[in-house]
């Protein structure tokens, strides 16, 4: 009676099997599927390469203009003062304000050409493999509502998070893991757990952080006073006592998910070290990432650990690594974040590949927004950076079956807005999915009396980008 | 109103060769079937699920094809095939394609647009009758079937005029007075009536141990006592039950329960969200104002008037004042960043959705875009609906403390927040002397005179510094003399005294309010919210513009303040609201109409709220949907009786508790003796044959588990508390505008820390890991219904949590202070975890556990834990792109802090029984209610 296969979360529950009568006609298959196996594997909704996906989300807003977006007609304008009043620029950008080149020199990479910033080393030996797409525009200029957006298509937040969208959509290969987990930084990313929420979906699709410092997931272990021996012993009694209840309750199917539950808890006070535990690694990988070097080192075990983690068919990984919001002081502080992701990214790229997981592993590298070509007039004002940019950014996409060695779409002479291939967040998200195998108006959950989807009303998907 | 039937007579006119329109709302039009008819009805259909791609712009059209006419349907696009072959739907690629049948050729392209079977039989059956356009006078002849609604106007005619399907407007028509059909209390005529119909028998009623369980869990939120149990079970009079019922909703732990609900509904939370989630240091008078409410039992629709309009419904009572931050719980904020005329739309989108779910049943975020594709809401209306709310400006402002506001330990708490304010400001005045004299010398160094740079007493803030007074081209560098990590110490001190000091005016007498008046440049920044001073004239008004596609950039036409303009629908006569124009006074004319009787949403909205809550599922199985798209009643006369009954007892909401709880369906048993049958006949309980099971609400699992233990502190209201939760989420940085909030520290003494959990402290930004893992909604959006998942991290939280381990702990220690013999304290434990008598068996095993956990308890004494006093912090800054890390003081563990019962205070014997307590708090029969 009792199922062997234990699971990360377990599907019956009473609220979804009320749900499922309180569907009509009208709802889709996959919400279906979903209420009834939450996390059970489901095939894509049409032919896609890409069966996971890695997200590397650089949170505060990398500089398109000075990493993979050259704008060489900054340097004629450099330091150029003009005002700015706009009824839709925010204070910061408004006022008196300045144009900035970009402190860094470019040079094209791979056998295609790509331009790319001179900090970015090693990216530039898999530069072929890299499709840079300049066309993306954000809506808005304030770190948690733009961060919410990218992350879930809703700048208020509440909603899914992409990642609880593609595995609402294709379920998980390993059941003994969340199927969707975030390697976030020891200070979550402004907005917090809202970035990887499950919003009004079942929360099976919730996004869990395995916390870089401390217990990887709270609470796995007992306090510390606990003696050895004591909560297995307590297990047995409650799965007793359980068991015992839920046969005065033959109908309860949530009841005896509860009892599994905490059998799989227990299991994964075993699995999760151990997926963590980055020592039986050869050298040369670790190496490879960065691991043990001071500037890559954490972002170099996080890109490794999501390789584990695809390696053992967990569909969505996405990664975090703050610090890229550079109003002041570009030239140092964006060296400094490029020097810590070149490497791993780099790695990661080359790990996927050697072992044949690129080809079925989207890679996709981007921010919340890009930054400014100029910037506001500050107290000792010698520091150049860059204020925010919602109408320009560049998104790096990888592997999963997109072609590398490409550009597409442009911003304009200094990098304001995007001028061509120009589309919103959404068209980006609708295209991801595309990659995964879903689409976006069949990936639909009935909510409260509406089909909701991740593009909010609907986005078309980016051709030149599938090209 | 005026403007209403402008509107009317304008898409009127336009409607030109058309006959005399009469439209009545509510009255049926025209029969369908005529070929004119069916040209109409075709042609909308291509109007709203075609024309977009294929026809409204003429320069690009998808695929080559326009169907805007006959002729270009028959010539067909790119593909060389004709869209419409008349007579042969079969060989028309128009037909082919909205019938799904041929994965190539789906249209629409997307899933939630395709047509219903309905339509596509009935494009089936027009391009068979030849496929032929309508005319210019067809055009115009209405809907074919259904009921058209009277409302403010759509933004196109066809939207004006388009008909309902009169099944789906059953919530915007008047209450009805249906009669119970058969003797005996109400509600078991209505449901047992329908049960007859599905030949199915209702379940035996419950036990008395089941059903004081039931109804406490219900009605307080917090388990029965022992003794309160065998009070019930001994009292021989026939009104034992009645007496039960009235002295719960006597209890003040009835206002904390259901005050939770209406929280959840309006999104409560003590911070703001958002990029600093910034303290909303006096929102916990507003939590304690609906706690109130309830408790008093304030009518219903006096409830809503103060909470919309309270200010304008009595200017001088402070009661109110504090009742109309409900405006303001959504998330918000504005900071330097912030575009002011987004954060100010944001908010004004946010205060009228939320006033359509909260108090209407409908979410209106659609209408903000687009006129409502299914429901009679036009994006007008949105709009009217906002402009009431154009007048309102944010204020804290003073607000005498009422009667029993003021919690012990304000002053001690407000004390210590000083003190960390002090420390911080401190070690900010140190690093600004660091850079002052590195400034000194390296002007020195370069020949300038200094002796005039004296830095004043208090300039603390190394940002705008002395230097500042020195020609541009002087001063020094700006972070002259700091390393790294001060440069990043300065941000995340300057940002914790701001934190910091914003806290300490929870102690202060002011309330999150409003006020009409013109924009006032709010901004929620540093340690105050900003505003230029309240304006004494009334000044301009806000103006409310349509938003084409919701575009701030794109104002359509103004619009003045109105009401949903649909409701209700009838063929009566009916009273016309009018909204005043002017500065003050538009709420409240909003809050009359809502609040009306003869308003058909309230009344149903607010008693399907309370069924849900005592049943698990509403009438309406949407509460925040009573739209097209929302669920059917499952009992519409019951719902129109209760609707009925609430009204005609003054809106007290616990007199409609009575009516529900004294109920037999309410105290029916949760096991139906043909379980397979109810399984078949009606798998999800609808009606209600059997009473629903329900797990116990995050709230519920820690209240009960303290009350359980003995540690419960009833005392009520106040600032919120801090429980202890999860330490490492707690001291885990969380990032704000560029820097890092202050650490969560739980309050210093257990009284505080374990209080119901409705007085605990909400960060947006940081949920108790504990209770969002129980599903605690989030707070962003308006919560009617909470989930029930189960996912492994809560046994992690419930099984393995310093909190569950306390209080299992403490449990111990009660049981042995209360009977000294383990068979005794297992028997205790069952009574106050279960609420019932443990069986002999059930006892022994306990017992058995008990000796296998003594030994292993004795051979590892534990040792004990001090509470760090400091947490080292790092994260990467912004300004050099390097990481950094600090200390960052806890002041809390540091002095005074009183800790909960530890096990190296204890025996093992203690301990072990503690092992056992665990269980049992983790068990099934623990955390299910039946």
């Amino acid at each position: 009676m009792i199922r062997r296969d234990f699971l990360y979360s377990l599907g019956s529950s009473l609220g979804a099997l009320a749900f499922t009568s309180l569907l009509r006609s009208e709802e889709s298959a996959i919400q279906r599927s979903a209420l009834a196996n939450p996390l059970g594997p489901r095939p894509p909704m049409h032919a896609a390469k890409a069966r996971a996906c890695i997200f590397l989300f650089m949170e505060g807003g990398p500089s398109h203009i000075d990493t993979f977006d050259p704008k060489p007609a900054l340097e004629k304008l450099h330091l150029k003062e003009f005002q700015r009043q706009d009824r839709f620029a925010s204070a910061m950008a408004s006022g008196k304000r300045y144009y900035v080149q970009s402190p860094f020199r470019f040079r094209p990479v791979g056998q295609a050409g790509l331009e790319m910033c001179e900090h970015f080393v090693h990216l530039a030996d898999v530069a072929d493999e890299l499709c840079v797409y300049r066309g993306c525009q954000a809506e808005s200029v304030d770190h948690p509502t733009a961060c919410f957006h990218m992350n879930t298509g809703n700048r208020l937040g509440g909603d899914p998070a992409l990642g609880a969208w593609v595995t609402y959509g294709l379920g998980t290969e390993n059941r003994d893991l969340p199927a969707f987990v975030v390697l976030p930084e020891q200070a979550y990313p402004q907005g917090g757990t809202g970035n990887w929420s499950n919003g009004y979906l079942p929360a099976h699709f919730q996004g869990t952080p395995l916390r870089p410092v401390g217990s990887p997931i709270l609470d796995l272990h007992a306090p510390p006073t606990t003696p050895p021996g004591a909560p297995r012993a307590n297990l047995d009694l409650l799965a007793e006592l359980n068991r015992q209840h839920l046969q005065d309750h033959p109908a309860q199917a949530e009841l005896a998910a509860r009892l599994e539950s905490y059998e799989l808890a227990f299991r994964m006070q075993r699995t999760v070290p151990e997926l963590l535990d980055l020592s039986r690694e050869s050298p040369e990988t670790l190496k490879l990432y960065g691991v043990g070097q001071a500037e890559t080192d954490e972002f170099g075990r996080k890109c490794l650990i999501a390789r584990k983690l695809v390696e053992k068919g967990v569909r969505f990984v996405q990664v975090f690594s703050g610090g890229w919001d550079s109003h002041d002081n570009i030239v140092k502080a964006h060296a400094r974040r490029i020097q810590a992701i070149d490497r791993p990214m780099a790695a990661l790229l080359t790990d996927l590949k050697r072992r044949g997981l690129l080809d079925r592993t989207l890679v996709v590298w981007c921010g919340e927004f890009g930054r400014s070509p100029d910037n506001g007039i500050r107290a000792g004002g010698v520091a150049y950076g860059r204020d925010h940019n919602a109408k320009a950014m560049t998104i790096l996409l990888a592997g999963g079956g997109v072609t590398g060695g490409r550009v597409v779409g442009a911003t304009d002479e200094l990098g304001a807005q995007a001028v061509a291939v120009a589309r919103p967040i959404r068209d980006l998200h609708v295209t991801l999915l595309h990659l995964m195998g879903l689409n976006d108006s069949k990936l639909t959950y009935f909510h409260e009396g509406r089909f909701k989807q991740l593009s909010q009303t609907g986005g078309e998907v980016i051709k030149e980008l599938l090209a | 109103m005026v403007r209403f039937w402008v509107a009317w007579a304008v898409s009127a006119a336009l409607a030109g060769a058309m006959p005399a329109l009469k439209v009545f709302a509510g009255e049926p039009s025209a029969a369908s079937g005529s070929s004119a008819a069916l040209a109409a009805r075709a042609w909308a259909i291509l109007q709203s699920k075609c024309l977009a791609c294929h026809g409204d712009d003429a320069r690009s059209l998808k695929g080559g094809l326009d169907l805007r006419t006959r002729d270009s349907a028959l010539r067909g696009g790119v593909s060389g095939e004709a869209a419409l072959v008349p007579g042969r739907p079969d060989q028309s690629r128009l037909y082919r394609s909205v019938t799904r049948t041929d994965p190539d050729l789906v249209m629409p392209p997307k899933e939630n647009d395709k047509l219903s079977a309905e339509e596509v039989k009935l494009l089936e059956r027009w391009i068979a009758e030849g496929g032929r356009w309508p005319n210019a006078g067809e055009l115009w002849s209405g809907p074919a079937e259904g009921v058209r609604v009277r409302t403010s106007g759509g933004l196109t005619a066809d939207w004006t005029q388009r008909a309902y399907d009169p099944a789906d407007l059953w919530a915007y028509r008047p209450l009805t007075r249906p009669t119970p059909p058969g003797p005996g209390h109400p509600i078991d005529a209505f449901v047992n009536a329908r049960l007859a119909e599905a030949n199915l028998a209702p379940a035996p009623l419950a036990d008395r141990r089941t059903l004081i369980r039931r109804l406490t869990f219900d009605l307080t939120g917090l388990p029965p006592t022992p003794q309160e149990i065998d009070h019930f079970l001994q009292d021989p009079s026939p009104d034992a039950y009645s007496r039960l019922v009235e002295r719960l909703l006597a209890s003040p732990r009835y206002g904390e329960r259901w005050a939770q609900h209406w929280l959840d509904v309006v999104r409560y939370a003590d911070t703001s969200g958002f990029a600093n989630d910034f303290e909303r240091p006096n929102a916990w008078r507003y939590r304690d104002y609906v706690i109130r409410s309830f408790n008093a039992d304030k009518p219903f629709d006096r409830f809503i008037l103060e909470q919309i309009a309270g200010d304008e419904f009595e200017p001088g009572n402070p009661e109110l004042a504090i009742a109309v931050g409900f405006l303001r719980m959504g998330p918000w904020e504005h900071t330097s960043m912030s575009v002011a005329a987004v954060t100010r739309q944001q908010f004004l989108d946010d205060v009228t959705n939320a006033i359509g779910e909260v108090f209407l049943g409908h979410s209106l975020r659609c209408c903000k875009c687009h006129d409502h594709k299914f429901d009679p809401l036009p994006t007008r209306d949105y709009y009217r609906l906002m402009a009431v709310f154009a007048p309102v400006q944010f204020e804290e402002r003073a607000v005498p403390f009422l009667p029993g506001e003021v919690s012990p330990g304000f002053d001690a708490d407000a004390a210590r927040l000083r003190r960390s304010i002090e420390q911080a400001s401190a070690q900010l005045e140190a690093l600004a002397q660091t850079h002052y004299q590195a400034g000194l010398a390296w002007l020195k160094a370069k020949g300038v005179d200094t002796s005039g740079l004296v830095a004043p007493k208090g300039a603390i803030n190394p940002y705008s510094n002395v230097f500042a007074q020195l020609p541009e081209d002087l001063r020094p560098p700006r972070h002259l003399g700091l390393t790294n990590d001060e440069i990043g110490l300065i941000k995340v001190l300057t940002k914790r005294r701001e934190h910091l000091s914003r806290s300490l005016s929870r102690y202060a007498p002011e309330a999150l309010t409003v006020y009409n008046g013109p924009p006032n440049g709010y901004m929620s920044t540093g340690a105050r919210n900003v505003k230029k001073p309240r304006p004494t004239s009334p000044g301009e008004v806000e103006v409310i513009h349509i938003l084409a596609g919701g575009a701030l950039e794109s104002p359509l036409e103004p619009v003045t303040p109105g009401v949903l303009s649909a409701i209700p629908i009838t063929t009566e006569p009916r009273r016309e609201v009018t909204i005043p124009t002017t500065l003050s006074g538009r709420r409240l004319a909003l809050a009359q109409w809502i609040a009306s009787p003869e308003n058909p949403l309230t009344a149903r909205v607010i008693v399907n709220r309370l069924w849900q809550h005592h049943f698990g599922q509403g009438i309406v199985a949407t509460p925040n949907n009573f739209g097209k798209m929302g669920r059917k009643p499952s009992h519409p006369e019951l719902l129109d009786y209760l609707a009925q009954y609430l009204i005609e007892h003054g809106w007290r909401l616990k007199d409609l508790h009575r009516l529900i709880v004294t109920s037999e369906t309410y105290r029916r048993s949760a096991r139906h003796p043909a379980r397979e049958l109810l399984t078949q006949k009606d798998p999800n309980n609808v009606l209600l044959a059997a009473f629903p099971v329900r797990r116990l609400s995050a709230e519920e699992i820690r209240d009960a588990m303290l009350q359980a233990s003995g540690e419960l502190d009833l005392t009520m209201g106040g600032p919120g508390v801090f429980p202890l939760i999860n330490m490492e989420a707690a001291l885990q940085p969380r990032h704000v505008m560029g820097s890092v909030a202050p650490a969560y520290q739980p309050s210093p003494t257990p009284q505080q820390r374990n209080r119901r959990t409705i007085y605990a402290f909400k960060v947006r930004g940081l949920p108790d890991p504990m209770l969002e893992v129980f599903n605690r909604p989030g707070t962003e959006l308006s919560c009617a219904v909470r989930d029930t998942t189960t996912v492994a991290p809560q046994a992690f939280a419930l099984f393995n949590s310093q909190s569950s381990a306390d209080r299992a702990l403490a449990l111990a220690a009660r049981l042995q202070k209360l009977a000294d013999q383990p068979p005794l304290q297992i028997a205790l434990a069952f009574r106050l975890l279960y609420g019932r008598e443990a069986r002999p068996a059930e006892v022994d095993r306990c017992l058995a556990h008990l000796s296998r956990m003594k030994p292993i308890q004795e051979k590892h004494p534990p040792k004990p834990v001090k509470w760090p006093t400091v947490v080292k912090r790092s994260m990467v800054e912004e300004m050099t792109g390097e990481s950094f890390s600090w200390d960052e003081p806890l002041d809390v563990f540091a002095e005074g802090y009183v800790d909960d019962l530890k096990p190296w205070e204890v025996g093992a014997d203690t301990r072990a029984l503690a092992d056992l307590c665990l269980v049992l708090m983790n068990s099934n029969e623990f955390l299910y209610v039946e």
